[in-house]
């Protein structure tokens, strides 16, 4: 097979009009740094969208563009774990797809990571202090 | 206590310099030392990886300097060029590290308190 | 009158004793009969045991049951040693020594007879050392590894179980496992010796020995803690510190009990930060190597109800938490904008002399002698201008050598127990008298009842007292005044009357023999008026206060209502309790754990407390508290350090700073010269004395009444007396 001189301007093509002509391309190269085209191959409730293309690499074939509402504060926990086997390789099968998924009432939902947020969990002490202060008595 | 003072004094005038023989000399090998040092800065910062530039370096070779400007006994001037030879060559045969070397450009740290009220706000002391 | 239980007695325990005590050496003195130990010849006196023999020329015998300060008992048989020529091994500490004996400790009999002892003792002690909170510091321990065999001939084949007896509650403070009781009897010694409470017995034979109170009773005396020390093995240990810590563990740091006016001394074991217990520490001239229970077990008090943060009120009169800066500027403006004469300072019961002395000095500057304790003491006459006045003045030591005790109002037992225990000492060996003028109560030895009526000081004082002529007839007479009686109206008739007694014994007692003795009931009280403390609040009530300064003063002898309109009350102190309640300014200070502090005891002796921890949260020592207050309300004080401020109590009363010595003060003759003049009209009412009873005892002050083990010892002692089986005082 020939090698096609024009294939790398055949996928900027691709990819431009796949992310929204030239401002969105702009805009997706400036919000995660890499423009790519692929298959959609679904969305998650928190609106992020999942992406699969075998022209990539094995490891950058699969990825996810978090919702536009979060900007640029995304983060790797805001996928959420229906889709994170199928993110990181665990498994093949889509999370609709998937048998053995085990549903439970107990399961909690799933919140992104929220360290270094006002919700975030803050360890406290629950050992008696050594000496106990002493407690003015109130006048009420 | 008068006596004794003056016992030391003596002492003083009798002990012979062992390096220098006059401040001329003295003067000449500190001389020496700074250029010395001066000269191997370059070499110093090429096989340590220091976040200083060579500038700065020099800025506190003569800082180190000044700060024994004041100095006026022959010996104790001896001395000190010798400790600065000794220091010179640990940097340069790369004796003594990145952290050595830094120690000279810590920032001033916040003093401890000295009079007693600071002392009595700031903790048990 | 028969003082011991019958079986200590016994002719030859008897000899051991008298050679022990004190002050008995006053025969001429036996000739000396020469033994040798281990070959090393040593000139005894006849009597000494073999074991005291032996530690003349160094030489120390493992013991368990033998106790210096108790009876012998000899019933342990760890100090079996041999005689030459004796076809046996002898009980050294039960055994005294006969002219030209040749004893070995150290031969193969000796050392296979303990051996042998030691085998015995192990094969029904249980083996639970990791779990036992003696040990570390448990005798059985050492000396199995020192005197043992090493190797075990304890094979259990039929899983039989060794000896296990029930444990006995015997109270909040001492802990009992009665399994690992080795029988040495010390507790039961102790108990019916010292503390005077025959509550302790043995109870069947051979290896159904036990050791208890027969029927369940708790061992109830304001000494027990001592049992814990004396036991050699983990039978008896401490409730509170159980499972703490290792001994080895610790910091320990030497320092003053400050709960009652004795000053023991004590050790102070820390961890962390933490005060973990207290134990005593072995001083002759004052608590010998006892310690009272509330010194003892009173330090989980200094846990609870602290300050640790400045306070201040607010404008809804909440005690809000502030910073150092706003409470000492807050404390500053409001000494600055009183009159001198509208200010004053008031210490009490456990401030140090450095705090006592900078708190003078600021109010001074300041232009204020309003300065006083909260402990009455009557000013008429000389007041408290010598300070034989105010001193116990024969020692406590010194009254092992009194033949008559005359208690004026006191109760030494719970005022200062031990205190006590050296007249019940005195009492069993010494044939010491003792006569009590007030309150029947149950001292732990007999004495004679001179009723409760005030006026009987006069009768005594003229000689017309049945009583009088005992007390003329005493060489060594001893009058112990209890400082509650000086708060009483006619505290000054009654102090001058007990002077002017003191002064007439004087001619006929024995030359340089002091007489008068002050007990007071807490250890800031001595030093306070050595360095010119006014005593007692009555008189600077009636003043036009506007800023009171409380020097932890928690007794409640002020209130803000004794303050014109727009006071100020400032507290400085260590715990929450009725001072700091009513105060607009609280300052966290040290306690006495937490400072290193100068104590005057009752008898005059400066005493200093060591920082064991440091004070908790923002709580400062208290010299510097008012040292940085003075120079932020504009009268610096002159020093900086502790050994500025010592020089400072140097210039003011020297002995403050001679440390662990007593300082005499005699000018008794020129105090009674002027108390003469003092009206001499007694109240009708009785004299009485505030802790009767054993619940009474164990809190008293700041400290302690924050203490959860002594609440629970005074639930203790309540339900006690709820019991069928409870007979009378204890």
């Amino acid at each position: 097979m020939a090698l096609d001189l024009f294939r790398p301007l055949k996928n900027l093509y691709k990819i431009v009009k796949q992310n929204g002509g030239v401002t969105g391309s702009l805009y997706k190269l400036f919000r995660q740094d890499e423009l790519k085209w692929g298959e959609l191959v679904g969305e998650d409730k928190f609106g992020n969208k999942y992406y699969k293309n075998d022209y990539y690499f094995y490891g950058r074939n699969r990825w996810v563009e978090y919702n536009d509402k979060v900007w640029l504060d995304y983060d790797g926990s805001q996928v959420c774990p229906e889709w994170y086997g199928w993110l990181h390789y665990k498994t093949d099968y889509l999370p609709h797809e998937d048998p053995g998924r085990p549903v439970y009432p107990w399961m909690q939902a799933h919140t992104q990571n929220l360290s270094g947020t006002r919700q975030q969990y803050i360890p406290y002490t629950t050992t008696k202090p050594k000496i106990e202060a002493w407690v003015p008595p109130s006048k009420k | 206590m008068g006596s004794r003072q003056a016992a030391v004094k003596a002492g003083w005038k009798q002990a012979k310099p062992l390096i220098s023989v006059s401040d001329r000399d003295c003067r000449t090998r500190a001389l020496q030392l700074y250029k010395a040092w001066y000269r191997a800065f370059p070499e110093i910062l090429r096989i340590q990886d220091l976040p200083v530039n060579l500038k700065q370096c020099r800025e506190k070779l003569r800082e180190e300097f000044h700060k024994n400007k004041n100095v006026t006994d022959l010996r104790v001037k001896d001395l000190l060029i010798v400790k600065g030879q000794q220091e010179l060559q640990e940097f340069s045969k790369f004796w003594s590290q990145k952290s050595h070397m830094m120690m000279r450009f810590k920032e001033t740290h916040n003093p401890q308190p000295q009079d007693f009220l600071s002392k009595f706000f700031s903790g048990h002391k | 009158m028969l003082r011991l239980p019958f079986s200590r007695g016994l002719p030859c325990v008897r000899v051991v004793w008298s050679a022990a005590v004190r002050g008995t050496a006053s025969n001429p003195a036996p000739e000396k009969i020469e033994v040798f130990v281990d070959d090393k010849s040593v000139l005894v006196d006849p009597g000494t045991t073999v074991l005291q023999a032996a530690a003349m020329v160094g030489v120390e015998i493992p013991r368990f049951c033998y106790h210096e300060r108790l009876s012998v008992a000899g019933n342990c048989r760890m100090c079996l040693v041999e005689v030459e020529k004796s076809p046996k091994p002898v009980a050294a500490c039960a055994m005294p020594v006969m002219k030209g004996w040749r004893i070995k400790t150290n031969s193969e009999m000796t050392r296979r007879a303990r051996e042998g002892v030691m085998e015995f003792l192990l094969v029904n002690h249980p083996l639970d050392c990791p779990i036992c909170d003696q040990g570390g510091e448990c005798d059985l321990q050492d000396q199995s590894m020192a005197f043992g065999s090493d190797r075990s001939r304890f094979t259990d084949i039929h899983h039989s179980g060794k000896r296990a007896v029930e444990d006995k509650d015997i109270g909040p403070l001492v802990k009992t496992i009665m399994t690992r009781c080795i029988h040495c009897t010390r507790c039961i010694r102790f108990a019916s010796e010292v503390a005077g409470v025959d509550d302790l017995g043995t109870t069947g034979r051979g290896s159904d020995m036990q050791v208890g109170t027969y029927i369940e009773k708790m061992f109830l005396s304001e000494l027990s803690g001592n049992i814990i020390d004396l036991c050699p093995v983990g039978a008896l240990t401490s409730k509170p510190y159980s499972f703490t810590a290792r001994p080895w563990e610790t910091r320990k740091t030497e320092s003053i009990d400050v709960l009652d006016a004795v000053g023991s001394n004590i050790i102070v074991s820390t961890r962390t930060g933490e005060v973990l217990r207290i134990l005593p520490r072995l001083n002759e001239d004052i608590n010998e190597e006892w310690l009272a229970d509330k010194a003892r077990f009173a330090y989980d008090g200094l846990k609870r109800q602290r300050l640790m943060t400045p306070m201040m009120r607010n404008k809804d009169g909440e005690l809000v938490v502030v910073d150092w800066e706003d409470a000492l500027i807050a404390t500053a403006s409001a000494l600055s904008h009183a009159q001198p004469d509208e200010i004053a300072g008031i210490a009490g019961g456990l401030v140090d002399a450095e705090a006592l002395v900078a708190l003078k000095d600021l109010l001074n500057r300041l232009g204020s002698e309003n300065l006083v304790t909260e402990t009455i003491f009557p000013m008429e006459g000389s007041g408290t201008d010598f300070r034989t006045n105010y001193l116990a003045n024969s020692t406590i030591a010194g009254i092992e050598e009194a033949d008559l005790v005359l208690l004026v109002g006191t109760n030494p037992r719970f005022e200062a127990p031990l205190y006590n225990s050296r007249i019940r000492k005195s009492y069993l060996h010494n044939e010491q008298n003792v006569a009590l003028l007030g309150p029947k109560i149950n001292l732990t030895y007999d004495y004679e009842h001179l009723g409760d009526s005030a006026s009987d000081l006069k009768k005594l004082v003229d000689g017309s007292h049945p009583f009088s002529a005992k007390l003329k007839a005493a060489k060594r007479p001893l009058i112990v005044l209890g400082s509650q009686q000086l708060a009483r109206s006619d505290g000054a008739a009654i102090l001058s009357h007990v002077q002017q007694l003191a002064k007439k014994l004087s001619s006929s007692a024995e030359p340089d023999w002091k007489i008068l003795n002050v007990l007071h009931s807490n250890a800031s009280q001595v030093a306070a008026l050595d360095l010119g403390y006014k005593a007692g609040t009555a008189e600077i009530r009636q003043k036009p206060l506007k800023v009171v300064y409380l020097l932890g003063a928690d007794e409640g002898t002020i209130s803000p209502n004794d303050l014109a309109s727009g006071g100020v009350v400032i507290y400085q102190g260590h715990h929450g309790d009725v001072g700091a309640s009513m105060a607009d300014i609280v300052l966290p200070g040290a306690a006495y754990t937490e400072k290193q502090g100068t104590y005057v005891n009752t008898e005059g002796r400066a005493q200093q407390t060591l920082v064991a921890v440091t004070p908790p949260g923002l709580a400062r020592e208290d010299w510097k508290i008012i040292r940085a207050l003075s120079e932020l309300a504009g009268y610096k004080l002159p020093y900086d350090t502790l050994f500025e401020i010592r020089d400072r109590l140097d210039d003011i009363a020297p002995h403050l700073t001679r440390h662990g010595e007593v300082e005499e003060a005699s000018f008794l003759d020129q105090s009674v010269e002027l108390s003469k003049n003092i009206a001499s009209s007694f109240d009708s009412s009785p004299i009485d004395v505030k802790q009767k009873h054993l619940e009474d005892f164990f809190m008293t002050d700041a400290i302690s009444r924050a203490s959860p083990t002594m609440a629970k010892c005074v639930q203790a002692v309540l339900k006690q007396k709820q019991s069928k089986y409870y007979e009378g005082e204890v």
